[in-house]
């Protein structure tokens, strides 16, 4: 089936390429070729498993030059639109592992955090860089420094880990099983069915936590005030007449 | 599998420079709606590196706890951001560093020794388009040339 969708694509392509009376849509035809050839190079056996890897290789790219970017740039606009890019990028790794249902879910939770979040830079940021706190950091090399020797200890200890020890039951796993476990075709089945049996408890800590979340976030904002006494109200009370009237 | 094995390291060293990349955001950074997005991406680096377990081990406890992890990032930001609020009320400013007197007894305060100045850019005005009635062009001008 996907190889009659390439072949479908691909010719459609081609058509709307070759020069024709009117030269509208080779852009369109040029996009439609290149991913009929992505899609029919991904049948070949041998091409799909080099191409699975370029596809991590340029979302990783994508994803870490963008939280990159959104750490580093001056004004806070950007910043939050180089984050929605890195929850895109995560979102693409999350599917490319096979867990489609975090893919999805982080990107309708994370829509709305980033949608909030610009709200509050509209709000309080000042535009263009303009704040001076903007434009400084903290020790800037100190962390800078510090960071990239915490992701080379990681990465480093976890190559070590991974090459050195042991490589567990996991090893001599093959596809079928994966197929038969995380990557399988009811995938959300069954991590609704993991996640109501095993882990109902955790369930049910979750919605604590979110409802203790939404009072706490209440709490802060109303500023500790309680209906019960409001704060003295400067004006004088209405029923009363003003002292000094004549 | 040592296929299997390659993916997970891939997908560890992913997650290890987004958090690394957070840490950096979030100690150095003094705006506080960026150093919230730092908070978040460390979470994305922790996730990401979970579900390459969930995957190597074939198990979905790794995806449940990164479900678990998007429910507590809710509730980060839902607090986080009414902190920011009040913070913006009480100081009128999104600046981490007016709340330094929150630091520890003994430390020094951190003054800032110089404020970059502010690059403006020179103002971009709009080209106008040619208008009215086009100059009649004499034709033994064009046409004369000074030399051959």
């Amino acid at each position: 089936m996907p190889t009659i969708v390439s072949i479908v694509l691909g010719a459609l392509g081609m058509w709307l390429l070759l020069p024709r009376p009117s030269l509208r849509g080779r852009l369109a035809g040029a996009a439609l070729a290149a991913a009929a050839a992505g899609l029919l190079a991904g049948q070949l056996p041998g091409l799909a498993a080099a191409l699975d890897q370029a596809l991590f290789s340029i979302l990783a790219a994508v994803t870490v030059a963008s939280a990159a970017a959104a750490v580093s740039l001056k004004n806070p606009v950007y910043c939050a639109i180089w984050f929605a890019m890195t929850v895109l990028g995560t979102a693409g790794l999350f599917l490319l592992q096979g867990a489609q249902f975090l893919a999805v879910a982080t990107i309708v939770v994370y829509a709305g955090a980033i949608v909030v979040t610009f709200l509050f830079v509209l709000m309080l940021a000042e535009p263009g860089a303009r704040a001076a706190y903007d434009r400084l950091s903290w020790e800037a090399m100190l962390s800078a420094v510090g960071g990239a020797m915490l992701i080379g200890v990681l990465s480093t200890v976890v190559g070590g880990l991974l090459a050195g020890g042991p490589a567990g039951a996991a090893a001599a796993r093959g596809e079928a099983e994966l197929a038969a476990g995380v990557l399988q075709d009811g995938h959300v089945a069954a991590l609704g069915r993991a996640m109501f049996t095993d882990y109902w408890i955790a369930v049910q800590a979750g919605g604590l936590l979110l409802l203790a979340a939404l009072v706490g976030a209440a709490a802060i904002v109303s500023g500790g005030r309680s209906p019960a006494a409001p704060e003295a109200d400067p004006r004088p009370p209405e029923d009363q007449p003003p002292a000094e009237e004549h | 599998m040592e296929n299997e094995l390659a993916l997970l390291n891939n997908y560890l060293v992913v997650g290890a420079m987004l958090f690394g990349i957070g840490v950096i955001g979030f100690v150095s950074r003094r705006n506080m709606i960026i150093i919230f997005l730092a908070a978040e991406m460390m979470l994305q680096g922790v996730s990401l590196s979970l579900v390459a377990w969930a995957r190597y081990h074939n198990d979905f406890g790794g995806q449940m706890f990164v479900v678990f992890i998007i429910t507590v990032a809710a509730c980060e930001a839902a607090l986080a951001l009414a902190l920011i609020l009040m913070l913006f009320r009480a100081s009128g400013s999104l600046d981490i560093a007016l709340w330094q007197h929150l630091r520890e007894a003994n430390q020094p305060a951190y003054v800032d020794e110089e404020i970059p100045e502010l690059e403006v850019k020179s103002p971009t005005w709009p080209r106008l388009v040619p208008a009215g009635r086009q100059p009649e062009l004499d034709r033994s001008d064009t046409e004369h040339r000074p030399s051959v």
